[in-house]
């Protein structure tokens, strides 16, 4: 089967169009759950500043290819390199990389024993060790960019699931992350949750944040994304700019998906 | 068209109509009866459920407070009472323990100001309760009076069955300045009155009580055994037996008047039984009473001696005289005495009244004068139920009352902050910090250190009860904790040695009754830590095996609560970049043990009646206290009492216990906040 993304350098019209270091570089990465091959040879870098939706049906892999970017999960071939360091069992780049990216989960993940506020300033107060009153400033602006300045003190079990979602992206942004990444975070939504995310998502889009985005949200991949993966079966199958992917895809797993779900 | 709802407007092809009016919910409640007719007589398998539960019930308790109010001996509760609580801790102890008491009804009372209510009615109530422990032992002792105590006096010994009784010539009693004595001579009818005599009585009188009631029951058979004879229902075999135990059965001639019970005078004399000194000395005769108020608290001696002549025993019914428990003990190197009266506590300390070859006068102690006889309800509410309240009802009104004062000041202190930010945190945080404060603070008053001063050291080995058993309980919890939380994280751990040690560590202790741990630890401790050696520390030998014991449980629950995590909560830790040791701090152990408060709480419970099983290594703690009671003279036997008492305490303590565990699940804290 003749793959789309065996070279990125190629393939990833947009780090052309930058003309920059890629911040996010998997070289040729495997990654096995027992016996079964999860990700197979996977090429794949993002520039700086790029948003890139990552779709494809359920078991294909797309969370468990951001996962290892923050070592959630181990690869096992391959390389990532991240903002120029290499993503190894050295403990000390793990924690430097980590520092670097956020992550938002489709459960949310908010420390249920903890207000809002306590989740955000958590880890800038304990592992970037700044000063409490000033994390807590921040942690206020990040609570109003997110629209729930309100709900500061209360206990995730006392929000909605939109408002815990923005939370997660506040707490995310707390650390002052130069990457996100999205796994699913509106699939455990409320339909009527699920703009007021995708709107806080858009919006960091616009500042020229670097995301990592898997959902299923086809209008927001059309409408934020600089460039759209398709994957299936641990292998990325196509990728393009939204238009020329949702209008004119190539290969016929792709175009089988989108006819699916479009 | 009236009565219709007209439709408000139309918009498109949606008609909103008028709201209905808000209802209230149908009321579904209904009365007593109803409630009863449709749970407990629901149908004739619940009917027969109920009544078969009431009767059982009604038995049981029937049982249970005909025997408590007519034969129990709860002396041995009242005079023990002390012994209950604290054991035999020195003197010195008292403030101590008096303070720590106090400071927990501090705790207790900002505890619940920063966790839960008490409403104004709920405080009425209590203040009610404490009222009436002060109004009812003074109802009791004004309205009913003390029974008497039966003397007799004569010359002539008596039999019945295998004892035989003389009287006392002399008898020496304690008693209190303007206090009245009153003696009666009682001449009894019939052998059916002496029979029935009840109250505290001496030797003799019992005797006479015990022949009398036998002569009567020996007549009872035998008037059976004739009628029947005379009648024509018998059968021969039977009539053969009858006919054979008419034979053998005697009965003897009626006891009151063989013994000529109070037919003639008896001639009293009081003296005083420091100076000898003779206070009255008069003929009583049958049927006449006499009465004399008392100069001073203090010894007395009473003769009572019937004519050389008479071959008869007088039997006088005293009133202002009352047993004594007697005890000894060693203060300042010597040996003391102290004599208590059994009905009010009165004390007197020092030597006893002698004769004149210097021998102890017989006195009229509590083993050869106890209550005879079934004891009506009046004599067990003056004797028994009313000083026992009007032993509790002081600390109990100490405690409530500086419960309330550090809930009110709690409740001032958090309405004066009204303004500032989250007050009512506060009021928690300063909660924790006090319980935190609590326990050293404790262990400090009640091990104490040095030589000298107010906070000298006590020695472990006097410690005892309700004491010995919450220092065990909160000592084995305190330190089992952090062992236990390191143990659950152990077992977790990605080294294998460490898992591993901890694994076992966990299963060998589980694995091993406590008992069995108790015995190792009495002898074995001492070789690991040799400060623990020798009798005194054996408090300390055997809070080693509670705290080891207890880590290993405890660990389990902390670890069943770090399983119950979803594995999401370390990931979003680990994706803000937290540290390993951070994530368990921060994230993974609070919620871990909020979720397992519930199962640390029963494990609580659970060391907290485990503890009794020190006795069996020899300590004193509740338990122990109960059986050494049953082995002093004056309350040989009585373990049914002490037994009832020490459970019912265990049940309180527990109770309280799962009813704070039970409100904090209901709070919400046991796993994420709602």
């Amino acid at each position: 089967m003749a793959t789309a993304g065996n070279d990125p350098l190629s393939q990833g019209t947009t780090i052309s169009q930058m003309d920059e270091e890629p911040i996010i570089i998997c070289r040729d990465m495997n990654k096995w759950f027992g016996e079964f091959h999860v990700l197979r040879d996977i090429n794949v870098s993002v520039a700086p500043q790029e948003v890139v939706v990552i779709i494809g049906p359920s078991g294909s892999g797309k969370s468990t290819l951001i996962r290892c970017i923050n070592r959630l999960e181990e690869h096992q071939e391959g390389q990532i390199i991240v903002d120029g360091r290499e993503m190894g069992h050295d403990v000390r780049n793990i924690a430097a990389i980590r520092r670097e990216i956020g992550m938002v989960f489709q459960q949310f993940n908010l420390f249920p024993h903890l207000t809002a506020i306590q989740n955000i300033t958590l880890a800038p107060i304990r592992v970037r060790h700044r000063p409490r009153a000033e994390v807590e400033n921040d942690a206020m602006q990040l609570l109003e960019r997110v629209g729930i300045p309100e709900q500061a003190h209360k206990y995730p079990g006392q929000l909605s699931g939109g408002q815990q979602q923005r939370v997660a992206i506040a707490r995310a942004l707390a650390m002052e992350p130069k990457i996100m990444l999205f796994d699913e975070p509106t699939s455990a939504l409320d339909p009527e949750m699920i703009k007021e995310v995708l709107d806080v998502m858009k919006e960091l889009a616009l500042t020229g944040m670097t995301m990592l985005v898997v959902t299923h949200e086809m209008g927001f991949a059309r409408e934020v994304a600089d460039r759209v993966l398709f994957m299936d079966e641990g292998r990325i199958v196509e990728q393009g700019e939204p238009e020329h992917f949702f209008e004119r895809a190539q290969h016929p797993r792709t175009k089988l998906f989108l006819s699916q779900i479009l | 068209m009236a009565g219709r709802r007209q439709p408000r407007r139309l918009d498109r092809n949606i008609a909103y109509f008028d709201e209905p009016p808000e209802r209230r919910p149908p009321i579904t409640e209904v009365g007593p009866l109803a409630w009863v007719r449709a749970n407990l007589f629901g149908s004739p398998l619940d009917t027969a459920l109920t009544l078969l539960a009431a009767l059982f019930l009604v038995a049981v308790c029937s049982f249970l407070l005909n025997w408590s109010i007519g034969t129990g001996n709860w002396y041995s509760i009242i005079f023990n009472l002390r012994l209950f609580l604290v054991g035999r801790v020195e003197a010195f102890m008292d403030p101590r323990i008096t303070f720590l008491f106090l400071f927990i009804a501090v705790l207790a009372g900002v505890n619940f100001a920063a966790w839960s209510r008490i409403h104004l009615r709920l405080w009425a109530i209590l203040a009610g309760v404490l009222l009436s422990l002060f109004v009812i032992p003074w109802l009791i002792a004004s309205a009913i009076p003390l029974p008497p105590t039966w003397l007799a006096a004569g010359q002539r010994e008596v039999t019945s069955g295998s004892i035989t009784a003389r009287p006392l010539e002399r008898i020496a009693f304690i008693a209190g300045a303007e206090e009245e004595v009153a003696f009666r001579l009682v001449r009894p009818a019939d052998d059916a009155e002496l029979a029935q005599l009840t109250s505290f009585s001496d030797v003799m009188t019992n005797t006479l009580r015990n022949a009398a009631a036998n002569r009567l029951g020996s007549a009872g058979r035998l008037a059976t055994i004739e009628r029947e004879l005379a009648g024509d229902r018998l059968t021969g075999r039977q009539r053969a037996a009858h006919e054979e135990e008419l034979g053998k059965t005697e009965v003897p001639p009626p006891v009151h008047s063989t013994y000529e019970v109070s037919a003639y005078p008896v001639l009293l004399t009081l003296l005083s039984g420091e100076t000898g000194e003779e206070i009255f000395s008069r003929s009583l005769a049958p049927g006449e009473e006499l009465r004399q108020t008392l100069p001073r608290d203090g010894w007395y001696v009473l003769e009572k001696r019937v004519a050389d002549s008479d071959d008869s025993i007088a039997l006088l019914r005293a009133s202002g005289l009352y047993p004594i428990f007697d005890r000894s003990f060693i203060r300042e190197g010597e040996r003391a005495f102290q004599y208590m009266r059994a009905t009010d506590r009165l004390l007197v300390e020092g030597g006893r009244p002698r004769d004149a070859g210097g021998a102890d006068l017989p006195m009229l102690g509590i083993i050869d004068h106890q209550y005879r006889g079934e004891r009506p309800l009046a004599d067990f509410l003056r004797l028994m139920l009313g000083p026992f309240l009007d032993q509790l009802n002081l600390g109990l009104t100490l405690f409530v009352a500086f419960m309330a004062a550090a809930y009110a000041a709690a409740q001032w202190l958090r309405r004066r902050d009204r303004e500032q930010e989250a007050p009512l945190r506060r009021v928690r945080r300063s909660a924790v910090w006090l319980w935190l404060v609590t326990i050293p603070l404790a262990f400090l008053l009640i091990a104490g250190f040095g030589e000298g001063g107010v906070l000298r050291a006590s020695d472990p080995q006097l410690w005892g009860g309700l004491l010995l058993t919450l220092v065990l309980t909160v000592v084995a919890l305190v330190a089992a904790f952090p062992i236990g939380i390191l143990l659950a994280l152990g077992r977790r751990s990605a080294l294998p040695v460490v898992s591993a040690a901890s694994t076992l560590y966990i299963e060998v202790f589980r694995g091993v009754p406590l008992i069995t741990l108790l015995f190792m630890s009495m002898l074995l401790v001492q070789f690991v830590l040799p400060g623990l050696g020798g009798p005194d520390n054996a408090p300390y030998r055997v809070m080693v095996a509670l705290i080891l014991f207890s880590a290993a449980y405890l660990a389990e629950d902390v670890r069943g609560g770090l399983q119950s995590l979803p594995p999401g909560q370390v990931e979003a830790a680990r994706a803000l970049g937290l540290p390993a040791w951070r994530i368990t701090l921060h994230i993974t152990l609070p919620q871990a043990l909020r979720a397992v408060i519930p199962a640390m709480v029963g494990q609580f419970i659970s060391l907290f009646k485990d503890t009794s099983l020190v006795t069996i290594v020899g300590l004193i703690d509740l338990t122990g206290v109960a059986n050494l009671i049953a082995s002093q003279t004056e309350f040989q036997g009585l373990r049914r009492e002490t037994y009832i008492f020490i459970a019912i305490l265990y049940f309180i303590f527990s109770s309280v216990m799962s009813n704070v565990s039970r409100r904090i699940e209901a709070s919400g804290s046991g796993a994420a906040r709602a």
